[in-house]
């Protein structure tokens, strides 16, 4: 069976493989047959292949070559070619293996196929469903008119795609841009230099294509493939939205120093996540702040030294014990602190706690003995107690007094468990 | 000396963390006086706060909470009488007008309700405000110690302000739980009030445990400092006059003709009625009625027996069927007004389980009507008589039960709900907790490890929540009606529905205090009965009088004792149908017996067999002890009715008729278990006093404590005996009537529908489909068949279909829509679909689909008045199978012919019985059954035995699966719609089952009946 070249012909691919990536490699494939192609569904495209009759031979030529460079892309998938792109999309789709369908025989080529085939919204399918029409044949016997009257403009496209009357030209998908590089190396490499060499080359093409895009990004990944089987990913977030390589590479290169990959490399994708980039409009009167790239580069350099979890921004925690804190790698959001009532005093904690000896007398201190500190209690409030976090494995409870020695220094100490300590001390 | 004068209840609703009796019995074991409640806005707790402290002999001073519009809240405590009249006036005012949850005085509700009131200030409003409103010495100044800086930063102010206007101090420790350990449980209730989970709750939740009931020493210690704060709450508990017993509830008096008293002219209204009633008025019975009625007058209750009165001749005026239940069935001074339906003469019924003279309490008058707007109307009528706030309705306490205490604890210790739903599924699934089944089952089957130490925490919280109570919910019809203003009496509150109120007591409570409660109860059956004189009425031109059917009528029993009786009153359930033919009923009586005793308490009692046995004449009717041979000859020496256990206590234990009352008030009371061990404890005592066996003990003992849950009087049976009997009447005589009526008032009984149906036209009734030519909204009788109503075309509007029936007839689909234009796409559809457009263009159903499509397409002006071409479509009809899958998504069932019918070729291939045939096999053969599963169950009594009723073209069959089986094929038997059973025949005195042995699904299509499932 040929199809006659005097009409378009249109091909469609359908895949079976569900891997996102497929459905790019699928575009790609098209794309070396035509630049024209539709995106018809998200494992579908169609293209025109009209143009190709001189430079590829056949439909039938044509069709067992796509076949082939997809086997060699490991896409599973099915082809049809036919008079119109609706007709193509839909064999291919529902029809295994390749189908050519001539120009005239749509129904008989695709009558027995479920009606649930033809691109229709839900509601009409009820209506077909309802109506007992259950195969695309079954649907073509219906009378144009009746389907006018019933189902309007949309169901008479629709018998009209059934039966493969639809003439209409491709809908080109834009192109995809892509924000990812690989790179693989001949001989692995085990020295940070050479690395960050390469990464600075992808790094510099990303940081082109943002920028081209009008685009900045606040997300780099780097993967790198080892050579001992093992891949060392690092995800660098950003506060701020930037485009600039050197900061970047800065950035990639205190975080490989801080965190060195454990065996030498052989192969190297450096991707960007694209968005909008940021636009500042600095106040007249807000007060100069370090530029977000140069405070992050610093952190960096800061964290590298002293640890990850130790260097960043305080955070108080909403809960009942006492100077709960914890470190954030980003700033949180700054709160008004509870306003209670009165003045108060300022407490100086001791970070960590002073160990400290507490003589008691029927319930109460009477002498603190710390590193520093030493003298007998004349004065103490309390006990305070708070407990919490009784449903984890780190409930935790404890008595808290604030004394006063003979010196007059103000102290706030704890009995956490059966050890005392000096927690602060009032100034 | 030191009281408590500051606690919260879990009545705060998660504000605080226990019961009021767990808060009393604290109280009362650290050697407390008197312990003051203060809930948050409500005086729900009061009641069960105040028996709990009369039984424990301590003060309880009661309080509230009051949210004020400016901000904050007032603690008020009723020093008077009129002071708790004010804070129930505040409270009600503040509530009536706001929205649910948004209730707040203002400061001049403050001032108008003060009289009598304290108030209790802890630093956080204008002192001199107080002082103003309350006046001086009304006010004290709160000092609360917890242990925390900020509340003793507080207590300065407190003690500055109390300073400065000469406040006296009162020490408290602003108690939110019984014991410390119940913080947990208050921090769970405090995410879920907040909508959070605990890791997320941070500073919400509770900085330590410390608001606990204190002992006396722990306080002196804490005020060491302040002796006259902790001296003071033996004085302010002194103040505090006012208890719950002094309430000042009046019933209302009834309006009289001049000259008459009440006593007299409820004479003359019951010998009236007595008159109607016995014909002729025997000596028997008019003794009886003399009796009675010098009881009442002697009790003063004449105005209640009235009002009662007045609301069952209201709706006999309004023809509204209304019939009296319960325990007043045992009056003939009720039978005589009219109120119940059952002659307690005649049927020898126990007076005193009604009214006696030692019980001291208002007598209990149920009056069950039509559900739905019948019911609203007497309700109406009720708040119109005795005005907007002399009337409410009962309360219902909602509290935390398996289901929703799995939802509320694991949401708050931050499990997500795809973990939460296995568990409260296996919860809810299998309905109440076996005695002695592990907390932890449901967790355990769910796949939670039991040693995680968060899920043991869960299971703990889990436990801690049950009974704790969640909100307030409306009771079903219990009414309070009053002499003065309610609102003086408890607090009212808005309920959901517009124009009703509700009291914040449940109906428990108001029994406690006194308070006279009519229970209007909506019953389906009553609505069908009703609907279907009216039935008979119009399409037979037949006068049915339920009061005068012809009794013990051969025909209606024989039908009963062949278990016919889908549909019936009280014994249609899978469980009577496995019941009716080893007992065959004969005669009233028997099925008054019937009634009650196909029930968890005779069941868990084991009672129900040896009855059986007795009944057929297998065992002798020996009672449970020689004594009580008398009491127990009437139901063959097996104890089932409530009248039966209380005459048992006193004759073996020798309990007084008071004693008696207190066992039956335990016996039905949900929260009654204490009181049951209590009790029990006093049986067992005056048994040995009496010299009965061990043995005999236990026999009695269970077969009392069987009735805890599910207690059942005689004349409540004899009551809906009377129904059961005029419905299986009906049925017999007028199936189609009676069938059409039952379909009106859907949901209602044990069956779906589609059995309703199946099961009329097996005994000859002609159901016809719904018909847009002919259908009324609801199902009707048309020339003696059943016609199925527009309201079973799923979707269709009521609306718009009483204008299809007003409007009619129309020439043509598109005459309908056009004259129609309320009438949506998916109604037109649905009717297209099910076939009621047929006769209108009469043509097939894809035709009358066809047409519609065009109907729906909205046309231009120009086009309006044009007729379109009406010609046939070109669509197929529908199959036999697509009609019937039709029918079901459409209307839920089908007049056709039953699902199973269209594949009986391939079962009786396959060797499957018919339901029908069945009564001839052979007992111990093993057969296979198959049909569509009507009714999965597994009751809690049944030891994991689950019970299914697969329904086929000729009948239905029964069918008993084993725990084990059960467990292999759960999936199976819970989700499939059709099933194939193998197993063996099971034939006791023609009670027919099969005891699975195989079990396979059977896919019959998609036509999906509904089961009714694991009641």
């Amino acid at each position: 069976m040929s199809l006659s070249w005097h009409d378009p012909v249109y091909a469609a691919i359908h895949i079976a493989n569900p891997e996102p990536a497929a459905a790019a490699a699928l575009f790609a494939l098209a794309q070396q047959f035509s630049p024209l192609v539709e995106m018809a569904g998200p494992r579908t495209v169609v293209l025109a292949i009209g143009a190709l009759r001189r430079l590829m031979g056949s439909p039938a030529q044509i069709t067992s070559e796509m076949a082939r460079r997809a086997q060699e892309r490991h896409l599973q998938g099915r082809i049809a070619v036919a008079a119109n792109p609706d007709t193509a999309v839909i064999a291919a789709q529902h029809l295994a293996g390749i189908n050519l369908i001539p120009h005239g025989r749509e129904v008989e080529q695709l009558g027995h196929l479920p009606v649930t085939a033809l691109p229709a919204d839900p509601n009409t399918l009820a209506v077909l469903d309802r109506w007992g029409v259950r195969t695309v044949e079954e649907f073509c016997a219906l009378p144009r008119t009746g389907i006018a009257e019933r189902l309007g403009p949309n169901g008479l496209r629709l018998l009209a795609i059934a039966r493969g009357e639809v003439h209409r030209p491709i809908k080109p998908q834009a192109e995809t841009v892509n924000y990812e590089e690989r790179f693989a190396l001949d001989h692995p490499v085990d020295l940070l230099e050479p690395l960050l060499f390469l990464i600075a080359r992808l790094l510099n093409d990303l940081c082109d294509r943002l920028r081209q895009h009008s685009r900045a990004t606040t997300e780099l990944r780097v993967l790198l493939a080892l050579v001992d089987g093992s891949t060392h990913t690092r995800v660098l977030a950003l506060p701020f939205a930037t485009h600039d390589s050197h900061a970047l590479l800065k950035l990639v290169q205190l975080d490989c120093e801080a965190h060195p990959p454990r065996a030498a490399i052989r192969h190297l994708t450096v991707a960007v996540l694209p968005v909008e980039p940021r636009v500042i409009q600095h106040h007249l009167y807000t007060p100069p702040s370090p530029v977000p790239e140069r405070l992050e580069l610093t952190l960096a350099k800061i964290r590298a030294m002293v640890g990850e979890d130790k260097a960043g921004f305080p955070e108080l925690l909403d809960t009942h014990r006492p100077d709960a804190w914890r470190i954030r790698s980003s700033a949180p959001l700054v709160h008004e602190p509870d306003r209670e009532f009165g003045l108060r005093l300022a407490l100086r904690y001791f970070r960590p706690p002073l160990p400290a000896k507490v003589e008691v007398e029927r319930g109460r201190p009477v002498r603190l003995t710390a590193r520093g500190i030493a003298g007998r209690i004349v004065q103490a409030a309390g006990p305070w107690r708070t407990s919490g976090d009784w449903w984890t494995a780190i409930a935790w409870s404890r008595e808290d007094w604030d004394v006063a020695l003979t010196d007059g220094a103000l102290y706030r100490i704890a009995l956490n468990e059966v050890h005392w300590a000096v927690d602060a001390s009032y100034d | 000396m030191y009281a408590e004068l500051h606690a919260r209840s879990a009545f705060s609703f998660l504000e605080g963390a226990s019961t009021p009796e767990d808060l009393v019995s604290t109280a009362a074991d650290l050697g407390m006086p008197a312990l003051a409640l203060a809930d948050i806005d409500n005086l729900s707790g009061a009641p069960r706060f105040y028996m709990a402290a009369k039984k424990a002999g301590l003060q309880a001073h009661l309080g509230v909470e009051v949210t004020a519009a400016a901000g904050g809240r007032y603690t008020l405590f009723a020093e008077s009488r009129t002071g708790y009249q004010n804070l129930c006036r505040l409270l009600s005012t503040m509530k009536l007008r706001a929205p649910k949850g948004q209730a707040a005085a203002t400061e001049e509700d403050f001032r108008t309700y003060s009289e009598g009131l304290i108030c209790l200030t802890h630093g956080e409003r204008d002192p001199q405000l107080l002082l103003d409103i309350y006046g001086r010495g009304q006010v004290y100044a709160e000092l609360t110690r917890d242990l925390q800086r900020s509340t003793e930063a507080l207590n300065q102010r407190v003690l500055a302000i109390a300073g400065k206007h000469q406040f006296p101090l009162l020490a408290t420790n602003g108690v939110r739980y019984a014991k410390p350990g119940k913080r947990e449980l208050m921090d769970v209730l405090t995410c879920v009030r907040h909508k959070t989970t605990i890791d997320q709750a941070g500073r919400l939740l509770e900085a330590n445990a410390q608001r606990y009931l204190k002992p006396e020493r722990m306080m002196q210690r804490l005020f060491a400092d302040y002796p006259q704060a902790l001296a003071n709450t033996q004085a302010l508990s002194e103040r505090l006059g006012f208890t719950l017993a002094d309430l000042g509830y009046q019933f209302p008096l009834y309006p009289l003709p001049p000259g008459e008293t009440i006593d007299s002219f409820l004479r003359q209204r019951t010998e009236e009625g007595a008159r109607g009633r016995y014909r002729p008025y025997h000596e028997k019975a008019q003794r009886q009625i003399e009796r009675e009625l010098q009881l009442i007058a002697k009790l003063e209750l004449g105005g209640y027996f009235l009002i009662v009165w007045d609301i069952v001749r209201f709706c006999r005026e309004q023809g509204i069927l209304a019939q009296g239940r319960g325990s007043a069935a045992n009056s003939a001074v009720c039978y005589s007004l009219g109120i119940t339906a059952v002659d307690p003469v005649g049927m020898d019924l126990l007076f005193e389980r009604f009214l006696s003279e030692e019980r001291g309490e208002w007598p209990d008058i149920d009056i069950d009507l039509p559900s739905g707007d019948q019911r609203e109307r007497v309700i109406q009528y009720v708040y119109q008589r005795y005005g907007q706030h002399g009337a409410a309705m009962t309360a219902n306490v909602i509290t935390y039960r398996g289901r929703s205490g799995i939802r509320d604890v694991g949401k708050a210790l931050g499990y997500t709900k795809e973990t939460l739903d296995p568990i409260a599924s296996l919860v809810s699934r299998w309905g109440f907790q076996q005695p002695g089944e592990p907390v932890e089952k449901p967790f355990e089957e769910a796949g939670q490890k039991l040693n995680d130490p968060r899920t043991a925490k869960f299971i703990q919280l889990y436990r801690e929540i049950q009974d704790l109570p969640r909100h307030l919910g409306q009771h079903s019809g219990g009414m309070v009606i009053s002499q003065h203003a309610l609102s003086s009496v408890v607090p009212l509150e808005p309920a959901t529905m517009p124009g009703r109120v509700i009291i914040q007591w449940d109906k428990e409570d108001c029994a406690d205090l006194g308070l006279i409660k009519v229970d209007l109860l909506g019953l389906g059956m009553m609505a069908a009965l009703e609907e279907s004189i009216e039935l008979i009425r119009t399409a037979h031109g037949d006068e049915i009088d339920l009061s005068q059917l012809p009794a013990d009528d051969p025909k209606v029993y024989a039908m009963m004792q062949q278990a016919d009786t889908v549909g019936l009153f009280q014994v249609e359930s899978r469980a009577q149908m496995a019941s009716l033919p080893l007992t065959k009923p004969e005669k009233f009586y028997d099925l008054v017996v019937q009634v009650a005793i196909i029930r968890p308490g005779p069941i868990v009692g084991k009672l129900y067999h040896p009855f059986v046995r007795r009944r057929r004449g297998l065992e002798a009717p020996v009672s449970l002890h020689p004594s009580l041979d008398g009491v127990l000859a009437r139901t063959l020496g097996v104890p089932l009715f409530q009248e039966q256990l209380l005459r048992m206590a006193m004759i073996v234990a020798n309990f007084t008729g008071g004693e008696a009352e207190e066992l039956r008030r335990a016996m039905g009371f949900k929260r009654s278990e204490k009181r049951m061990i209590d009790i029990e404890a006093r049986l067992r005592a005056g048994m040995t006093a009496n010299g009965i066996d061990a043995e005999a003990q236990e026999k009695i003992v269970h077969s009392i404590t069987a009735f805890a849950l599910y207690g059942f009087p005689e004349s409540h049976a004899a009551s809906f005996a009377l129904l059961a009997y005029a419905s299986a009447w009906l049925r017999t005589y007028y199936p189609a009537a009676f069938t059409a009526a039952l379909l009106n008032q859907q949901p209602m009984g044990f069956y779906h529908p589609a059995t309703l149906v199946k099961d009329a036209q097996r005994h000859g009734v002609r159901v016809l489909p719904v018909d847009i030519t002919k259908s009324d909204w609801r199902c009707n009788i048309e020339e003696g068949a059943l016609r199925l109503g527009l309201n079973y075309s799923r979707g269709l509007r009521a609306d718009v279909a009483q204008l299809i029936v007003k409007k009619r007839p129309f020439l043509s689909i598109v005459d309908l829509t056009r004259r129609i234009p309320e009438l949506r796409k998916d109604e037109l559809r649905q009717l297209a679909s099910i076939g009621a457009l047929n006769p209108l263009e009469d043509t097939h159903r894809r035709d009358a689909l066809w047409q519609s499509e065009l109907a729906l397409q909205p046309v231009g002006p120009l086009l309006a008045e044009l007729e379109p071409a009406n010609g046939k479509s070109p669509l197929q009809a529908m199959t036999a199978a697509e009609r019937l899958v039709a029918d079901f998504a459409g209307t839920s069932m089908t007049v056709g012919a039953h699902p199973v019918a269209h594949h009986r070729a391939e079962l009786t291939r396959q060797r499957v019985w018919r339901a029908i045939d069945l009564a001839q096999a052979r007992n111990n053969t093993i057969v296979r059954i198959a049909g569509c599963v009507i009714c999965r169950q597994r009751p809690s009594t049944a030891k994991g035995f689950a019970f299914f009723s697969l329904e086929d073209e000729t009948g239905i069959a029964n069918a008993i699966v084993a725990p084990a089986l059960f467990e292999k094929h759960r999936l199976v038997l819970i989700g499939e719609p059709y099933l194939l059973f193998e197993g063996v025949l099971q034939n006791q005195g023609g009670a027919i089952s099969v005891k699975v042995g195989r079990v396979t699904p059977l896919r019959l299509g998609q036509a999906l009946m509904e089961s009714h499932d694991f009641h």
